[in-house]
């Protein structure tokens, strides 16, 4: 049985508008235009246990929608939504201690504590045992090599090394499954070389299944067998990454990027 | 449920260690404290002759009000204009997200931060500029409690208002888990108690005929019956009647907190990312 399933999930936001016209501003602070917007349209797949999945779509397709209702963070408006055999929002506090994110623009540290407060904090969240915590925390610091760093405040590394630092404080607890929610973005080339090789060899080891969204392809094109394209809140494409590259390569088309951008004119999104 | 205390206890030692960087804020808020309750303790010493030469005589006398003012100036870590920062900043830029990725009840989790960033806010703050009062002199410094007794009983009372301001706080905060709302309720709602304890004028200085609802009320328990206790407006034999409001009101607002909060977190949006 799959690990993850969803089915038909759908997600509506509501937007504020401000009324055209000169007075618009004086009449926006009347009477608002409310606005429905379709976040997500039906969607559905299944991953297995230790996939590792890519998971792309231009900006505002409902990739960041969809790894917060699996994480349970949102409560989806109709669907289904199985993890590990339970529904995330109804039963969050133990479907989060199974699971381990990563967003890559918001950080879990603390901002003014050393990494190593904020994750031993962590060890008694997750209600991790010492000797096993002794022993994860030094198999990840070794693996992203940081012991370095671990008496810095966060607020103090870079944004690479705060990077495997987030990782690590996703991993501790050695989830079943990780969501990655853009962890490349702004990385130097040497981090997210070694992030990947990382993460490549995690999933390997301790078989966790990986959810990744992102915009850089070559992440794609390193970690991910299977890749799922979303856009306008429906799953366009789920399979291999050379099957879409074969669709949509041409001669004056042989970047990834390139293709991916063509892939999404030809969807018309 | 030993599991949440031990992830909450970690949770406190982690803020109060962060609040504790900020010495320097600190320092310059002593100063502050002392300037102001000095000249709120001179202003009372002129309300006081002229009031006796006229022949009022309030609730107070004018050593119980000044020594009033002190504690006071102690627990006022305890009101703030707003919820804590940090909450606030996550509520607005969706940083609540990673918060719910824990395996913790976030009410409780939320509370022991609010707690942490008060006690080191007490200890930094409010007890040195105490201590510091004792040495002013001319009558308008702090002055010992008015007997032993009225002491002990004033601890625990300090404990129980901790516990109520804080549920307090906490249930406007679960309010304010609205990530697309402003912060003008949220302004009202904190100013309420600020009135309502004791923090703007000691509550027996009120008019009689409001004494008994001024009791009453939740927000007495935040700092007016601490400061009764320690003045000895109200007898240690009287202290199980504080101390039960504080406890009740407490317990009411946690479970309106708490209730509020989890209505909330169903409809929560995280913006952005």
């Amino acid at each position: 049985m799959a690990q993850i399933l969803l089915d038909s999930i759908d997600k509506r936001f509501k937007v504020y508008e401000r009324p055209d016209g000169k007075w618009g501003l004086i009449k926006g602070a009347f009477m608002r235009k409310v606005r429905s917007v379709q976040a997500l349209d039906g969607i559905g797949f299944q991953i297995g246990e230790g996939e590792l999945v890519g998971y792309i779509g231009p900006n505002g397709a409902g990739k960041s929608t969809t790894v917060k209702i699996m994480s349970g963070i949102l409560t989806p408006d109709c669907g289904i939504c199985e993890i590990g055999g339970r529904v995330p929002w109804k039963d969050r506090v133990k479907h989060v201690s199974e699971i381990g994110v990563v967003f890559g623009q918001r950080s879990q540290l603390w901002w003014d504590v050393p990494v190593s407060d904020s994750f031993s904090l962590l060890k008694d969240i997750y209600d991790i045992p010492e000797t096993q915590y002794q022993e994860r925390l030094r198999e990840l610091t070794n693996a992203l090599n940081i012991a370095e760093f671990l008496k810095i405040p966060a607020r103090q590394l870079s944004l690479g090394q705060r990077m495997r630092c987030e990782i690590i404080a996703a991993l501790l607890h050695r989830p079943k499954i990780l969501f990655l929610d853009e962890p490349t973005i702004g990385l130097d080339a040497v981090s997210k070389l070694a992030l990947r090789a990382f993460l490549k060899e995690e999933n390997k080891r301790s078989g966790v299944t990986v959810l990744l969204t992102t915009h850089d392809m070559d992440d794609i094109e390193a970690l991910c067998s299977r890749v799922m394209v979303i856009g306008r809140g429906r799953l366009l494409y789920d399979g291999a990454l050379c099957g879409l590259k074969e669709r949509y390569a041409a001669k004056d088309r042989q970047n990834i990027d390139e293709i991916i951008a063509a892939m999404y004119e030809d969807m018309a999104l | 449920m030993r599991k949440t205390v031990r992830a909450c206890l970690s949770l406190f030692r982690i803020s109060l260690a962060e609040n504790f960087q900020y010495r320097t804020s600190a320092l310059s808020g002593v100063v502050t404290n002392l300037v102001w309750c000095f000249i709120e303790a001179a202003a009372f010493g002129v309300f006081f002759k002229y009031a006796v030469n006229a022949g009022f005589s309030g609730g107070l006398t004018l050593a119980q009000t000044i020594s009033y003012l002190w504690v006071r100036e102690m627990l006022l870590m305890l009101l703030s204009y707003g919820i804590n920062d940090e909450l606030l900043t996550k509520i607005t830029n969706g940083n609540v997200a990673l918060e719910m990725c824990r395996p913790l009840d976030l009410y409780w989790h939320w509370f022991s931060r609010i707690t942490a960033g008060k006690v080191a806010g007490f200890l930094m703050r409010g007890v040195i500029c105490f201590l510091i009062a004792f040495l002013i002199p001319g009558g308008y410094g702090a002055r010992l409690p008015a007997s032993f007794s009225s002491f002990l009983v004033f601890l625990p009372s300090v404990f129980c208002a901790f516990l109520l301001g804080n549920a307090y706080e906490m249930l406007v905060t679960a309010i304010r888990t609205n990530t697309t709302w402003g912060d003008g309720p949220m302004h009202m709602m904190m100013l309420l108690p600020k009135v309502l304890s004791g923090s703007v004028l000691p509550l027996q200085l009120l008019p009689d005929f409001l004494q008994l609802v001024l009791l009453l009320q939740p927000f007495a328990g935040i700092i007016d019956i601490p400061a009764r206790l320690y003045i000895g407006s109200m007898a240690p034999s009287e202290a199980w009647f504080g101390m039960s409001m504080q406890l009740f009101w407490s317990l009411t607002f946690i479970i309106l907190g708490k209730w509020v909060m989890s209505r909330r977190l169903k409809s929560i949006v995280a913006q952005g990312g």
